[in-house]
């Protein structure tokens, strides 16, 4: 069957039927993309934090929109040039816009990976340090000599499972534990699973042990109730116990052959004290803790929800320090100054500019702070963020080691970390989506409609004159993105 | 969409203008946002109205717009009025009356 007006347009639209298609789609497409839209701009609007200017990687993302432009024109190039049975041009410019496609996508997964990687501290006074990980962050304990267990009774959503949320947390060689029963095994999926079954039977023989009990006492107070109300009771009584089917928790402590050395990541464990690490499936292992630090290496302090700047926790003397503290001050005083002699009659409060540029210090290009007089390498925004970290960022930055107690919130550059990286992820993502199927559906059209470029280009014309629409599109919304996300 | 092979060939020209016109308005984007305007207000508002420039380029060139049947601009006009409400709508938020005014602030 031949699918009607593919080639020649329908009398009532005077369109042929796949332009109209596309048409359609797109108006839902800015639909989509507009609620999105309104959500960043609701989101910006309530941000109770400076929202990130100037925080991406600029080059970057001018050269995402340098690739998509030139596609654009490519694809637009590849459409006239079937019209003019030009058929080589119409392949290398397909081709191309394929290539600008791949490039963004690559581009886009670099910029990813970075995030991922990069980390913002929050510290109790408010000051935000960023920087790398290069151990990740883990509390670890020694000389852990039980694993207290508790197998629930009914189904519950935290259960004992120590194979799984506790095992992969103990540093080197897993010691055999000594069982309840006496037995000294080793933790296993089948071992842990036995003795899980026989503290069930356990507690399931207690229960019925209860409820025969229950149900004794329950039948003993009928024959020997004379008033009404106590042959009620007693009625009542017996209907409870008959249904009494509460299994209780199991407590079972596991008892290493030699004491454990445990290193848990954050999303490993509810919390901890002193001598004591509750994992997330509930298992409490006792010992003692030996470090709960995060060894940070800073590549920038924030502290514009610092009331005094310079006294900033970031500059006591266990972290930054002294003289790191006179660089911030100097460069701060220097953009502060810079600002007072461009603008005489602005306020200073009100520039976002300047408060970024003052109050978020990122000229950390050595491990060891600036001589006095040198503190503003002439650097700003993108720039002095950009990653020195690609060839070797342990040079580049101070390492703080940076206590618990003075830790509020910590998180990679991800939706977790604030309402901007939320959105970023979300608008980016769905636009690197609709480039891959955008690139998928022209690939389509280059690679595998060879015999209707011959026969029947006209059809051909159309498919890649659609498929470029939508392709323009994804250009059109980055147009947007690049300027909200990146630099305004 | 004409067919007119002639015109195609005119557009050519035309659509590396264009790609050239739209480097470029980026590469003016990128120079404005270093640009320290009275607000930042104003540095968004300048800055998205390049943007649009930019998005009509795409969409009137690139996309045809500037010379389609008329039943695509009557589905276009419908796009494009809810797409202003969406964008409009956070003013509404500013009317709200379910303002939260902080625990101390409470006159009791």
């Amino acid at each position: 069957m031949d699918i009607p007006y593919t080639v020649t347009s329908r009398p009532d639209t005077g369109l042929y039927n796949a332009k109209i298609g596309i048409w359609l789609f797109l108006a839902s497409e800015v639909m989509l993309f507009g609620g999105l839209f309104s959500a960043y701009i609701f989101l910006r609007v309530g941000a109770d934090y400076p929202w990130p200017v100037w925080d991406l990687d600029v080059k970057l993302g001018f050269w995402n929109t340098v690739f998509l432009i030139i596609s654009s024109v490519t694809v637009v190039m590849a459409w006239a040039s079937i019209k003019l049975r030009k058929y080589t041009q119409y392949k290398l410019c397909m081709l191309a816009t394929i290539a600008c496609a791949a490039i963004f996508m690559v581009n886009k997964s670099m910029e990813y990976a970075k995030k991922f990687q990069h980390y913002a501290v929050k510290l109790t006074d408010g000051t935000i340090l960023t920087g790398h990980l290069p151990q990740g962050y883990q509390v670890k304990f020694e000389n852990v000599d039980a694993l207290e267990l508790t197998i629930v009774g009914s189904n519950k959503a935290v259960d004992a499972d120590p194979v799984n949320h506790v095992l992969s947390s103990v540093v080197g060689d897993v010691p055999k534990f000594k069982f309840p029963s006496g037995e000294e095994k080793e933790l296993n999926k089948a071992t842990f699973g036995e003795l899980r079954k026989s503290m069930r039977d356990a507690a399931f023989a207690k229960m019925q042990d209860e409820r025969a009990k229950m149900i004794e006492a329950a039948e003993k107070a009928a024959s020997v109730a004379t008033t009404d109300f106590a042959k009620y009771e007693a009625a009542r009584k017996l209907t409870i116990a008959k249904n009494y089917h509460s299994l209780s928790d199991t407590k079972v402590k596991l008892i290493p052959s030699a004491p454990l050395k445990i290193a848990a990541k954050p999303s490993q464990f509810f919390g901890y004290t002193d001598t004591s690490l509750t994992f997330v499936d509930g298992t409490i292992a006792t010992g003692k803790l030996v470090d709960d630090k995060m060894t940070l290496e800073v590549d920038g302090v924030d502290t514009r929800a610092v009331a005094q700047s310079e006294k900033s926790l970031a500059f006591d003397h266990r972290y930054l320090g002294e003289a790191w503290q006179k660089a911030f001050v100097a460069n701060r005083d220097h953009h502060i100054a810079d600002f007072e002699k461009k603008y005489p009659t602005r306020d200073k409060a009100k520039s976002a500019t300047l408060q970024k540029e003052s109050l978020f210090y990122k000229e950390f290009h050595s491990a060891e702070p600036p001589a006095a007089g040198e503190a503003h390498g002439g650097k700003h925004g993108a720039e002095a963020h950009a990653p020195a970290d690609s060839h070797g960022h342990e040079a580049h930055h101070p390492t703080v080691v940076i206590e618990k107690k003075d830790i509020t919130f910590f998180s990679n550059f991800t939706p977790k970390l604030n309402t901007y990286y939320a959105i970023y992820f979300t608008l980016t993502g769905l636009h690197g989506l609709h480039v891959v199927a955008g690139a998928g559906v022209l690939a389509y059209f280059l690679f595998f409609n060879g015999r209707m470029l011959r026969e029947d280009p006209e059809h051909l014309a159309n498919r890649v004159e659609v498929g470029g629409l939508f392709w323009h599109f994804v250009d059109l919304v980055w147009i947007f993105l690049f300027p909200l996300l990146y630099l305004l | 969409m004409s067919d007119n092979i002639e015109e195609i060939q005119k557009s050519v020209r035309k659509y590396i203008i264009i790609g050239i016109a739209l480097l470029a308005l980026s590469g003016f984007t990128v120079w404005l946002s270093t640009v320290e305007l009275p607000t930042h207000g104003l540095n968004i508002l300048v800055g998205m109205i390049v943007a649009t420039f930019k998005a009509s380029l795409v969409a009137l060139i690139f996309m045809h717009l500037n010379h389609e049947r008329p039943i695509i601009y009557k589905v276009l006009a419908f796009t494009v009025a809810f797409a202003i409400v969406l964008f409009v709508l956070f003013i509404v938020s500013a009317q709200d009356p379910l303002v939260f005014e902080g625990f101390y602030n409470r006159n009791e």
